[in-house]
């Protein structure tokens, strides 16, 4: 089985408890105008560009599809990566075999203990339900813990074997108000919050993950919406607010992206999350 | 970063100010010496006999300094002791140099008193036959005598002053008899400590959690002490510790005089020794921030959840002032090496770490650079070289590295022939007041010369692109390879990123760029045990920088591994700069693939932390985790350090020596210079202020 790898990042300590080797799978059914991983939303292999590394030579010129002189011709077939001798050209994707990703998870087993593990995130792993639950299974066979980030948009029918093999739940709400979600991330918001809900039934351990934007969803309706989500599910929830930031610029430009969103206007202030907190009563 | 408790009262915190500020370091340089020029006969005396006038007039006339709240009295307050010599000018210049890199043992003073040690020598006096050992013996007598005069001198200062009432009636008892209370057991300490350093030397004090343990326990069981006042107590040794901290900025620093601390592990018989002493010495460090005095926490398999946690807890204070040792694999390298069990068990080090048994160890380490031996030796300077193969080209370095060590082993047969004047350390390292021989001259139990190789990560990093870009890859031939070298990669850019980026280097947990480093100091290893063949002295390796590379990186060429000529080298045994692309976790992978057991001296890895890795609650579990692994995994010794802002504006302008710094942004990590100039910023503001 091949896993859609966009990047594994080794020595992570804020993406579930301990030590976490977390492999981000490439590809998101969602678009949030927002996203700080724009490289993992599309499926397909993009190459990221980092002209600060670029030193000129030309290698890639011997392009095949004519991509140097128009970007839209570029198919993402990564003849360029391998040529370029600086690294400033890189693949976003590369399709790797579960056993060696399971491999490179492995390496760190001596700094997990009882607490750390793999987290799987991405882009959305759950775009890729059976990679996804059969690298839990396998990492749960080899007694390490594992958690997954998710936009929680996916099937229902996954969700018995998901909460079988994952320990952790760290769970995306982006935003409580439908119209405004359809809006910022290209989806409904139903699904994510009926399978939430289910999870939480089935006894999951779950982190809600919110990201704070100011004047998109730092309204009241999100954050007292919010606040009664977490008065209905189990206690054991928890909820992390994630103030937004625009960190991810270069990579929207070294994707050739449009830069349509960024703006620091959204980046909330002290007093905007404290506020939230009061609201969502935290 | 974590903020520092406070436990200590005001006054204490004050006197740690005000030393830490450099105020006694500076007074002590007003005072720097005494001038032997008035003593009749001086230049015509005999070494022992100029030595032995020396130390009684150092006794006789050092400053007495007792500072204000003091709890603990002894000052070695002349200024060109700092200098390591023996504070003792005739004619304007130096008598003799001082001695360092040792660990001299407390033991005997602490249960025995001056009186004891008197009676030691004493004993060996009149079995001593040979003119030369009685000379000695009487030189050790005599010292022993300036102890207990500028004892005396000490006493009398303090006679009637209210203020140190308690210092007064400690040192009326100790260190001239044996300590009955843990309040005398510190201040025999410190004061046989400062008397060695008053006479020019540099000791390290080792595990003093085993010296002064059953003194505590004993005191807190009847009730004489409480664990507070123990703890401000032993803040003054710390404090006191700082006296040479001159604020003068030099080189490598104002605090580093070698004065190790060795904390935790297994005594003789296998039992834990971690007891309260190794918590209050946890407590002083974290809350005053005191780097003087080199801590290293010996941790096993089976260290205490709770000594691992307030380990991780103060090195989260940044600052790097804890270190660690995996003593499972010290002991079994040891034990392996020929020392019995329970001497290996009782290991401390030379005042940095290179391993030695504290109080009966003569220590010395020779070093040299690997690289240059590479570049200088093997590759004749890039010029009129040719190898048709890798393995060639590794073969002849492998005799080159050879001959190097070779010349190391040279010094062997000359090192014990040395009349130095050392009497004041050789009372306190066996067996020499019992042979009759002095420290240098082979008075000690053991003797250890250790060849200790440098560059070793450079070196094996440019062996790896050698042999990938040449020899594997057949990129270029090995002759055009050294032209690009010699003319330093000019004009050669595109090759030169090519051999810096598409290849991994050691350090990023990759089995064939780490193995290039094992294969080296595994030859390097067998290349010293080849020469370990002296009757009494050890000649163990030991793979170490100690910052050297700063000094050596503008006489090194351009490297096949993509660096220019004068590059940052790679320190110690750690990743080269701006090679490390995967993390802690890699790092500690890749160095202990290393065979660490044969390098029975010491190998260092140093890992550099960002703030927000050692934030909070999670940040300590994840230093806890990296101790475990370590240890798991058979590291060495590691220096975890924390990152501060200064680091990271230094990143700002050479990012490409930082590619494996990350930091949070919001929940999550990023890698620093991968963010944008401004955010890069923000993140440095939020670093300064500590909050991030």
């Amino acid at each position: 089985m091949q896993i859609p790898v966009s990047q594994i990042q080794r020595f992570c300590m804020h993406d579930g408890p301990g030590i976490r080797t977390v492999v981000f799978f490439k590809g998101c059914p969602l678009s949030c105008r927002w996203c700080h991983n724009p490289e993992t939303q599309s499926f397909e292999n993009q190459i990221m560009f980092d002209a600060e590394k670029c030193i000129g030579c030309g290698s890639c010129d011997a392009c095949p599809h004519g991509a140097q002189t128009d970007r839209k011709n570029c198919i993402g077939c990564g003849a360029c990566t391998a040529l370029c001798p600086t690294g400033a050209r890189e693949n976003t994707l590369s399709m790797m075999p579960m056993q060696q990703v399971l491999e490179i998870v492995l390496r760190d087993r001596a700094f997990y203990g009882a607490s750390g593990g793999i987290t799987l995130s991405g882009g959305e792993p759950m775009a890729h339900p059976m990679e996804a639950i059969a690298l839990l299974k396998r990492a749960k066979e080899e007694g390490i813990t594992t958690a997954m980030e998710t936009c929680g948009f996916f099937s229902e029918e996954y969700l018995p074997e998901l909460k079988k093999y994952c320990d952790v739940f760290l769970w995306d709400i982006k935003d409580l108000n439908d119209v405004r979600h359809k809006e910022n991330t290209g989806v409904s918001n139903q699904i994510i919050l009926k399978n939430l809900k289910q999870l939480d039934c089935l006894g999951a351990k779950i982190i809600l993950r919110c990201i704070m934007l100011r004047g998109i969803n730092m309204k009241e309706d999100h954050l007292r919406g919010l606040r009664q989500l977490l008065e209905e599910l189990s206690p054991q929830t928890k909820i992390e607010l994630l103030p937004y930031h625009c960190m991810f610029e270069k990579k929207v430009s070294g994707l050739g992206m449009s830069d349509a969103f960024n703006h620091e206007r959204y980046i909330p202030t002290a007093e905007d999350m404290e506020q939230a907190r009061q609201m969502i009563g935290i | 970063m974590k903020q520092r408790p406070m436990r200590l009262c005001e006054e204490t915190r004050r006197f740690a100010t005000d030393s830490q500020k450099g105020i006694y370091g500076r007074q002590t340089k007003e005072t720097p010496f005494v001038v032997m020029d008035d003593v009749p006969g001086f230049a015509k005396m005999s070494p022992l006999a100029k030595h032995d006038a020396m130390i009684e007039k150092i006794v006789r006339e050092a400053p007495i300094r007792i500072c204000e709240n003091e709890k603990i009295s002894g000052s070695a307050s002349l200024g060109a002791a700092i200098s390591h010599i023996i504070p003792a000018m005739f004619d304007g210049k130096k008598v003799f140099d001082s001695i360092s890199h040792l660990t001299i043992g407390y033991e005997d003073i602490l249960h025995h008193g001056i009186e004891g040690l008197r009676k030691k020598a004493e004993s060996s006096l009149a079995m001593q036959t040979e003119e030369r050992k009685i000379h000695f013996v009487k030189s050790c007598i005599h010292a022993i005598d300036c102890f207990s005069l500028w004892h005396a001198r000490y006493v009398k200062a303090l006679e009637n002053d209210p203020r140190y009432a308690d210092n007064y009636r400690n040192l009326n008892w100790v260190p001239e008899k044996p300590a009955r209370s843990f309040y005398e057991a510190v201040q025999s300490l410190w004061f046989t400590f400062a008397f060695t350093r008053l006479c020019g030397n540099w000791p390290g004090i080792g595990r003093i959690d085993i010296l002064l343990g059953d003194y505590l326990k004993k005191d807190l069981a009847q009730g004489v002490l409480t664990i507070n006042e123990a703890r401000e107590i032993l803040a003054h040794f710390f404090i006191k510790g700082c006296e040479w901290i001159t604020g003068e900025s030099c080189g490598n620093g104002d605090a580093q005089h070698y004065q190790n601390i060795v904390l935790s592990g297994i005594d003789e018989n296998g039992e834990d020794v971690t007891n309260e002493v190794t918590y209050l010495v946890l407590d002083i460090i974290e809350e005053l921030a005191i780097s003087d005095f080199p801590i290293t926490v010996r941790l096993n398999k089976n260290s205490d959840e709770k000594l691992v946690r307030r380990v991780a807890e103060v090195m989260c204070c940044g600052g790097g002032i804890l270190a660690v040792y995996n003593e499972d694999l010290i002991i079994a390298s040891l034990t392996e090496y020929g020392y019995d069990e329970k001497e290996a068990r009782c290991f401390a080090n030379d005042g940095c770490w290179e391993v030695q048994v504290p109080g009966k160890t003569h220590f010395g380490y020779y070093p040299f650079d690997a690289l240059a031996v590479l570049q200088h030796h093997t590759l004749k300077g890039y010029t009129d070289v040719s190898f048709d193969s890798f393995e060639a080209l590794y073969k002849k370095y492998t005799e080159d590295l050879d001959r190097q060590v070779q010349a190391v082993a040279d010094f062997l047969p000359g090192w014990l022939h040395n009349d130095d004047p050392c009497t004041i350390v050789s009372l306190f390292v066996d067996d020499c007041i019992v042979t009759g021989k002095s420290y240098l001259e082979g008075g000690a139990v053991y003797d250890v010369l250790s060849p200790h190789i440098g560059g070793i990560v450079d070196t094996a990093n440019s062996l790896y692109a050698m042999k990938k870009l040449v020899f594997d890859d057949k990129i270029v031939s090995f002759a055009e390879l050294m032209q690009i070298l010699k003319n330093n990669w000019e004009g050669q850019d595109a090759l030169r990123l090519r051999a810096k980026n598409k290849y991994v280097y050691f350090g990023n947990d990759n089995d064939e760029a780490d193995e290039m480093v094992s294969r080296v100091a595994s030859d390097f290893a067998d290349a010293c045990g080849k020469y370990d063949t002296h009757e009494k002295i050890k000649f163990p390796p030991g793979i170490s920088t100690f910052g050297r590379q700063v000094e050596w990186a503008p006489h090194r060429y351009a490297t096949a591994c993509g660096n220019r000529a004068g590059d940052v080298l790679s320190g110690n045994i750690s990743p080269a700069p701006g090679t490390s692309m995967q993390g802690a976790t890699a790092m500690i992978k890749s160095y202990c693939k290393v065979d660490l057991k044969q390098h029975r001296n010491g190998a260092a890895l140093d890992v550099a932390l960002m703030p927000d890795h050692v934030k909070g609650e999670e940040g300590v579990n994840a230093v806890m985790a990296l101790l475990r692994g370590f240890v798991l995994l058979g590291g060495f010794f590691m220096q975890p350090d924390v990152v501060n802002a200064e680091i990271l504006k230094e990143a700002q302008k050479n990012p490409e020596s930082y590619t494996n710094l990350s930091v949070r942004v919001s929940g999550w990590s990023a890698r620093f210079v991968t963010l944008n100039r401004e955010w890069q910023d923000m993140v440095i503001a939020k670093n300064e202020s500590g909050e991030l």
